[in-house]
């Protein structure tokens, strides 16, 4: 029965993504998937942390078909690992359950095949041998008969005429593979495997960080008078840098792009090396029993105010980012310097929690992971093109045609709409006018596998492109 | 370790691979020669492949305490991992070549099933030991 289940999927797999590109497709797929993941595992899915990850991967289904974006895709892709990941293991940090979902979804089979316990072993065996035996059946006459066809077409032309009029064409093998690629794809996450030993070390590993047998006061004291020297001297010299950043920016000229970007970029990778130096430096502090010692706290108020004001510089940069997004208007890589922007404020904060709540390095890369596969499905969730667009044409103080052209054409519909209101080029107009009639085109070529929202709600403006 | 009984089995299983996928879209039974004649680089690859990236596994590690096993279960997610990423990243910079598609596929299958059997070796001796000592009995 549950062999059943598996053809059927990998029939409908075949159905969902032979010849046909993303869209639709990928969302059926994915609940799909959950059915088939529950009706496999129905024990599984009363863990509430494998009930939030089939959220999320439904609402990364969800906006697959509402953005179609590549950023959608691979949150989706990301979150069919996480669930996979999930079921094989619900209790392992995130990072070890993508390990367990792609794991399980490539290798599988093989890791099923080989682990099984002896005495299941012993009947298998004996189903090798007949399977080799059948293979055998099949194979070793079907070589030899098409050998033995080859030579006797060349001595008859009659039999010669009669194999020539033999037309396989009918059957189409590339989408027997294909369905044999899902059945593969199906019978590995059926039985979700795990990867040993790194799940059962993470499953050992708490988030607590333990006083050691050699405590040593003194040994504790000289360290905690180097971090605090050392910390000290940081924190002037980041007030000094802030200071003199304010100073700078009553300078700036938010006229002049190239300026902005100097500013931005300059900041930024102030600001990268500033962050990966400050996490160093607490983690190496906050190692040990550095965190039991009683005398610690102006080590940790220093630690704090260090965070505090790397915090006031990521603000800073996050500032002038948004400067040259008012004067320029929105870009990918401006998005992305917000992003990090905000990645990197969570960091800080799961490194205030972890000196405050006295937690070890796993702590931070669990939290820190958690929160980057959540920020990708929110991310996932914007159609950045659209938004881009339509930040640049009607609220930033400039805009660079050209770079909206030649985005993809998730926008083509909305500059179509907006090119008569624009102070632009006849040439750009008809630049624009042509990336929406391809765009179109390539809509009303779809498929059903290949729908998504945009072409739902554009349904009526198909007739007057044709016209 | 039986290398060489892996080698075989695995090239005829790479061969297989290889050319049921250029058969599915392209197949001329003039093409049956070619196919036979290819048995010889696909056994050479598969030496390459074989002995250089899985066989140095189970000779450096294998001995009382580390069983083939044990080995098998440490190294070939990671194995299988990487091996996956570079024959999709072959795939497609390759712009899908049905060829060069067919050549990773088979790589990635094949590599993957040498390396049970290399970890199966040590349970089938155990078993057919286990059956002749009954038969014996």
């Amino acid at each position: 029965m549950k062999n059943l289940i598996i053809i059927i999927a990998s029939f409908l797999f075949s159905i969902l993504f032979y010849d046909r590109a993303i869209g639709l497709n990928l969302s059926i797929f994915s609940l799909v998937t959950i059915v088939f993941l529950v009706i496999y595992n129905p024990d599984t899915f009363k863990n509430k942390t494998i009930l939030l990850q089939t959220f999320a991967y439904v609402l990364s289904a969800i906006f697959v078909f509402i953005n179609h974006s590549s950023l959608a895709i691979v949150s989706n892709c990301t979150a069919f690992f996480t669930l996979v990941g999930a079921v094989s293991q619900s209790s392992t940090s995130i990072y070890v359950q993508w390990f367990n979902g792609i794991y399980t979804s490539i290798a599988g089979f093989f890791h099923r095949n080989f682990d099984v316990n002896d005495e299941a072993k012993r009947v298998d065996f004996k189903k090798n041998i007949d399977y080799l035996h059948m293979a055998k059946l099949i194979g070793i006459p079907l070589v030899f008969i098409t050998l033995f066809i080859l030579l006797y077409k060349n001595g008859n032309p009659i039999f010669n005429d009669l194999v020539s009029k033999i037309d396989f064409n009918f059957i189409n093998i590339q989408w027997f593979l294909f369905t044999i690629l899902g059945y593969y794809l199906y019978s590995n996450i059926s039985k979700p495997v795990q990867v040993e030993p790194a799940t059962s070390i993470d499953l050992k590993t708490g988030n607590e960080l333990y006083q050691s047998n050699d405590f040593s006061e003194e040994k504790l004291k000289k360290e905690k008078q180097l971090g605090t020297t050392l910390l000290g001297f940081l924190n002037l010299l980041l007030v000094f840098y802030i200071v003199t950043d304010l100073l700078s920016m009553s300078s700036i000229k938010t006229t002049v792009a190239s300026e902005l970007s100097n500013h931005v970029h300059g900041g930024i990778n102030t600001l990268i090396a500033s962050i990966i130096i400050a996490i160093g430096i607490i983690l190496y502090f906050f190692r040990g029993d550095l965190n039991f010692y009683t005398k610690n706290k102006t080590l940790k108020n220093i630690t704090f105010s260090w965070i505090a004001l790397n915090i006031v510089l990521i603000i800073l940069i996050a500032f002038k980012n948004q400067i040259y997004i008012t004067s320029f208007g929105l870009t990918y890589k401006r998005i992305g310097v917000h992003i990090y922007i905000l990645l990197t404020l969570i960091g800080l904060i799961t490194t205030i929690l972890k000196v405050l709540k006295i937690k070890n390095l796993t702590f931070l890369f669990r939290r820190n992971t958690q929160v980057t596969f959540v920020v990708l499905i929110i991310c996932s969730m914007i159609n950045w093109d659209s938004h881009i667009t339509k930040y640049n044409l009607t609220k930033a103080k400039a805009f660079d045609i050209d770079y909206l052209i030649n985005l993809s054409n998730r926008n083509a519909i909305m500059l179509n709409e907006l090119k008569e209101d624009l102070t632009i080029s006849q040439e750009n107009k008809n630049r624009i006018g042509t990336k929406y009639r391809s765009h179109m085109k390539d809509l009303s070529q779809r498929n059903w596998q290949e729908w998504n929202y945009e072409l739902i709600a554009n349904l009526d403006k198909f007739d007057k492109t044709k016209n | 370790m039986n290398v060489p009984r892996n080698l075989a089995k695995s090239s005829l299983l790479a061969s297989i691979i290889f050319w049921t996928i250029i058969g599915s879209k392209e197949f001329d039974l003039d093409l049956i020669p070619i196919v036979m004649l290819s048995y010889i680089p696909i056994f050479l690859c598969v030496i390459i492949v074989v002995v250089g990236s899985i066989c140095p596994f189970y000779w450096s590690a294998k001995n009382d305490i580390f069983t083939k096993a044990q080995i098998f279960k440490t190294c070939f997610p990671y194995y299988t991992c990487i091996a996956f990423g570079l024959c999709c990243y072959g795939i497609f910079a390759s712009d899908c070549d049905l060829y060069f598609s067919a050549f990773c596929i088979s790589a990635y299958i094949t590599t993957n099933q040498s390396w049970v059997w290399f970890a199966k070796e040590d349970k089938i001796t155990s078993i057919l030991t286990a059956l002749n000592n009954k038969e014996n009995d």
